[in-house]
């Protein structure tokens, strides 16, 4: 088995004189196995079970109320012809798609800025800095009752009073099931553009300067630059923010929940919310690990296509 | 300049290894994870509701309740309590608590929301109490009381405590007298909204939120109707008790409709809205708890607190009214009797009376409002006889479910996306589902 | 000259309302942390309210749990984040520079762990802890946080090694070195500024966690703060808001202090990346 490694990866290496040599030597390396044994031993330990404990008890009928169950697919039934799953999927979907576009732009036009701000000392920038990642760091159900502050519709909620400043008509927020569900993606973008600012920047740092310099001596202008340059510099990385991005909103129910509650009627509640309320209001453990099984599905399929899309150079 | 920030780095962070241990504290008889003398010999765990222990995060309330904790300590010098908290997420709290009992390592003595009580019971998790109380007072609980921390054959699983209710708070400068029935409340409403321009009429829960459940279901208990029927079987969606479901939700849907509650209790989840708005006098009327009373007291003038008064909720007819009471209790999940023992001694000699005074909530006894000095004043005698009357969300697991299901329906009637007789069927329907097997 | 300075007021402008959509909430919450309860209901549009006071702040800070909660929060994401850093880089190395079958499935799959909602995982999770000992205790939670965080850091560290071009790993190793001295010398130094920016990542989304903390320890003095902060409710939700948000604000500390000693570690502090032509 060893020997035919050896073959195999030293035929790989064999583009300089000294290659061979090393590949015979220092084979070991290059087997994945020991790189991927820390990763792979954390997540068979302690993963591993939970993971296969939730896929099993979706194929059940377990309730949190009886430590008895059998096996059945009437929880798969109950949830996929479940009429109202079509519109948590639609609430999901605005709330998923929104966040990923709105904290994925928003995080690239910080990241953009924040780099240029500081290339030019500008003061202030790293007050911006703070600031934005001061949002992850409060704590989450104390950013949802600001949230349900600013956006209430009392005479004293902030927007409404700012626009009855301006003379508008006020907006129902939290009250209309279509308008709801796009406060909640606000709030969200707000909550977790942090995250996006810092693998972006992150990115940014790996274009090369001389790309740059090239460009400025060829006489390009900003969005030339941008377009041509930073854009496909930061695909790889863009590739990344968009997926963990679309996982963490997938999962999310942190700034949701004690804002609207899911509601009005179920508008709000997106697929991790639905799951939550399955497992704590009803009980049923079952149900809710089906919910978290089309959630791992959703995930998987958005994150592979998403892939698929960004390949480009790969 | 680098120097100096590292070492003002590793300042800080040291400052943070330096936290106050358990050892601070250990010549004092109470301290923040623990009731009496660390080194005593026998102990118990004590889960508590963080703003009914000593860790409140008021200090005036947290030093009450070490006082009387401390008289605990004094009484029994042989016990040690391993205080742990519990906080106010609900759901999450007592789904742990499940799996914890199960496992065998849920803590001795609990704190437990009330209408989670009979889940509990039924899974045969909780040590009866009966032995460690009096008939007498047992006796003078409220009659909403001893349904639900009982089982069919009387046994007590739970003490309940203290408690509260919902009520009908009216501004008397727009609505001088208490409205008895729906439509004289929707009328009263209207009148204020006519003399004040900009006002709102009546304000209440109507979103998603075990609040709206516990304010809504009065208008439905009022007229007889009930959720589950004595084996606990969802009954709701059938004929009476549907047309009585619809007709509150009619109620609430005129309100919203006549103009005399804004559209957007749709989407109100909080009591604090209710008060914020009642306290800048944005609204005539509202339908909120009793602890609101001290905030209002707390946040407005003399004059215009003066101005506001309570009453019994609204029913479809003056002779039909009814109300709503929640609150918490304590259980017991030990298997060692001495520890049940102790544990409901700290019941008796801290929560049942003292505590109540102390922290201000309602007891949960008939006696504790004449013999306390805080209750003796008129309102509180008025909210004792409103107690008499008052209803308590069913005995049963399936409640959460039904809870969920119902304020679907409510929130999505009052937003316009359902009508309420499919709102009502779908709930049913979704309830019939989860229904526990036998 | 005219051009540049063009520039520079755009990227200010930009920066104000960015700065206006971020700090508004917490603005909001400022303001909600400086008032006494008799003015925490009264809502209007002043963010400065009549009677200021710094009581709340004094009362959170008096509280024996509260700088415990910061600590214990901050003790786990940095554990956490390390430990899923250090699990996590070889793995992104392999990910990135080795050749093998099923590579791309491979990283799904590690991704796909990520995926699995925690929420759901509560139970089980619980039981597993439990049948290995591992609850009630900082070590446990910490060993969880590295198998959640792990997935994500791998993820993102393959991303900051396949910016270091080939030509660095192939010629550190025509010098003789194998694969691990070309990652441990080479690679590794180079690749920091992604290392550093991964850590930060899952220290904040361990920071933020509050589910395996909440289901896995019991005793307040070991809670971190995002479980921490609902003991500052009072009896009903909403009667003492402003110890909540006086408490968030708090929070705000630890990070105001990391950035501030670390920043040339953190977003903005290293200058262009680290290739050199």
């Amino acid at each position: 088995m060893k020997m035919a490694l050896q073959r195999r990866h030293s035929g790989k290496d064999r583009k300089s004189p000294g290659a061979a040599r090393s590949a015979l030597r220092f084979n070991q390396g290059d087997h994945p196995f020991w790189w991927l044994c820390p990763v792979t031993i954390v997540l068979a330990v302690f993963y591993v079970y939970p993971v296969l404990e939730v896929l099993r008890t979706s194929f059940t009928d377990a309730t949190l109320l009886d430590a008895s169950y059998r096996y059945t697919l009437g929880s798969y039934r109950s949830i996929l012809l479940d009429p109202a799953l079509l519109q948590i999927l639609e609430a999901t979907f605005v709330f998923v798609a929104g966040s990923v576009i709105g904290q994925t732009t928003l995080g690239l036009l910080i990241s953009l800025a924040l780099q240029a701000g500081l290339k030019r000392r500008l003061f202030g920038v790293r007050a911006v800095r703070v600031t934005v990642l001061a949002t992850w760091v409060v704590p989450g159900v104390a950013s949802a009752i600001t949230w349900q502050l600013l956006l209430s519709e009392a005479d004293f909620g902030f927007f409404n009073a700012m626009l009855k400043f301006a003379s508008l008509p006020p907006v129902p927020w939290l009250s209309a099931p279509w308008m709801a569900i796009w406060s909640a993606t606000v709030a969200n973008i707000w909550y977790g553009t942090a995250l996006s600012v810092i693998l972006l920047y992150a990115g940014l740092q790996t274009i090369s300067p001389t790309l740059y310099e090239a460009a400025a001596v060829d006489g390009a202008t900003a969005i030339q630059t941008f377009w041509h340059i930073t854009l496909p510099g930061l695909r790889p990385t863009l590739l990344i923010t968009v997926i963990i991005v679309s996982v963490l909103s997938l999962n999310t129910f942190e700034i949701v929940m004690p804002l609207t509650g899911g509601g009005p009627g179920r508008s709000t509640e997106v697929l991790a919310l639905a799951a939550y309320n399955m497992v704590f209001y009803d009980f049923n453990l079952a149900q809710g690990s089906v919910l978290a099984v089309l959630m791992l599905l959703i995930n998987l399929a958005v994150a592979t296509t998403f892939w698929l899309l960004f390949r480009g150079s790969r | 300049m680098k120097f100096n920030r590292t070492l003002l780095l590793l300042v800080i962070l040291s400052i943070g290894c330096l936290q106050p241990t358990g050892s601070a504290w250990a010549q004092d008889l109470v301290a923040p994870d623990r009731i009496g003398r660390s080194d005593a010999p026998k102990s118990f765990t004590f889960r508590v509701l963080t703003a009914h222990s000593n860790n409140n995060a008021q200090p005036k309330f947290a030093a009450g309740m070490a006082e009387l904790y401390e008289k605990y300590a004094r009484n029994h010098p042989d016990w040690r309590v391993r205080i742990q908290l519990m906080s106010l997420q609900i759901p999450q709290e007592h789904a742990r608590l499940l799996e914890q009992a199960r496992n065998g390592t849920a803590p001795d003595c609990t704190s437990m929301d009330s209408f989670a009580v009979p889940l509990f019971i039924h899974q045969g998790l909780l040590k009866p109490i009966e032995q460690y109380f009096t008939k007498e007072e047992v006796e003078e609980l409220f009659a909403f009381v001893r349904p639900i921390v009982s089982d069919t054959e009387g046994h007590i699983y739970a003490w309940w405590w203290t408690t509260d209710l919902r009520l009908l708070f009216r501004n008397t400068a727009h609505v001088p007298d208490p409205p008895d029935t729906w439509q004289r409340t929707k009328e009263a409403a209207l009148a204020a909204k006519r003399t004040t321009p900009g006002l709102d009429g009546l304000l209440f829960n109507g979103g998603r939120n075990e609040t709206t459940m516990v304010d809504f279901l009065p208008n439905f208990w009022a007229q007889g109707g009930k959720l589950v029927d004595e084996k606990g079987t969802p009954v709701f969606g059938k004929e009476p008790n549907r047309a009585y479901l619809l007709n509150a939700i009619a109620y609430y849907q005129d309100l919203i409709k006549s103009g005399a509650a804004p559209a957007r209790v749709a989407s109100i989840t909080d009591y604090s809205d209710l008060t914020a708005s009642a306290i800048a006098g944005s609204t005539a009327m509202m339908i909120s708890g009793d602890w609101v009373i001290g905030q209002m007291q707390a946040a407005m003038t003399p004059d215009a607190f003066a101005k506001w008064e309570i009453s019994m909720l609204p029913g479809p007819t003056a002779e039909q009214r009814s109300t709503a009471s929640g609150g918490w209790t304590f259980v017991s999940f030990s298997k060692d009797p001495e520890k049940v023992k102790a544990c409901m001694d700290l019941v008796r000699e801290v929560y049942m009376g003292p505590a109540v005074e102390v922290l201000q909530l309602l007891p949960t006894r008939q006696s504790e409002f004449d013999s306390m000095p805080m209750f003796r004043s008129e309102i509180y005698q008025r909210i004792k006889q409103y107690l008499k009357k008052s209803q308590a969300r069913p005995g049963f697991p399936i409640y959460t479910a039904i809870s969920n299901r119902l304020q679907i329906a409510i929130s999505s009637t009052l937003s316009g996306s359902h009508t309420a007789e499919a709102a009502v069927d779908e709930a049913m329907e979704q309830v019939a589902k989860v229904v526990p097997k036998p | 000259m005219n051009y540049r300075s063009k520039r520079g007021i755009t990227i200010y402008i930009a920066l104000a309302l960015i700065m206006l959509f971020f700090s508004l909430p917490l603005l909001w919450l400022l303001s909600l942390s400086i008032r006494t309860p008799a003015e925490i209901l009264v809502r209007n549009l002043h963010v400065i309210p009549h009677s200021p006071t710094l009581q709340n702040f004094a009362q959170v800070l008096n509280n024996h749990q509260f700088l415990g909660y910061l600590w214990n929060g901050l003790k786990l994401a940095i554990m956490g984040a390390a430990g899923a850093c250090v699990v996590a880089v070889p793995a992104s190395y392999a990910f990135s520079r080795l050749q093998f079958r099923g590579k791309a499935q491979l990283l799904f799959l590690v991704l796909g762990f990520q995926m699995v909602s925690p929420l759901v995982m509560m139970v089980p999770l619980y039981r597993s802890m439990q049948a290995m000992g591992l609850t009630e205790s900082h070590f446990g939670a910490t060993l969880i946080y590295i198998a959640m965080y792990a997935p994500i850091a791998t993820w993102t560290m393959k991303g900051s090694i396949d910016a270091v071009p080939r030509e660095l790993d192939e010629a550190a190793m025509i010098d003789g070195c194998g694969r691990l001295q070309a990652f441990l010398r080479i690679i590794l130094p180079v690749s920091l500024p992604g290392l550093a920016s991964t850590f930060i990542l899952t220290a904040m989304l361990g920071w933020s966690q509050f589910i395996v903390p909440f289901i896995l320890l019991s005793q307040p003095d070991m809670l971190p703060i995002s479980v921490g902060i609902f003991y500052f409710f009072g009896a009903y939700a909403g009667s003492a808001m402003q110890l909540v948000a006086a408490a968030s604000v708090l929070s705000l500390l630890p990070i105001i202090v990391m950035v501030f000693f670390l920043q040339n570690f953190v977003v903005g502090g290293l200058t262009a990346g680290a290739v050199k032509e």
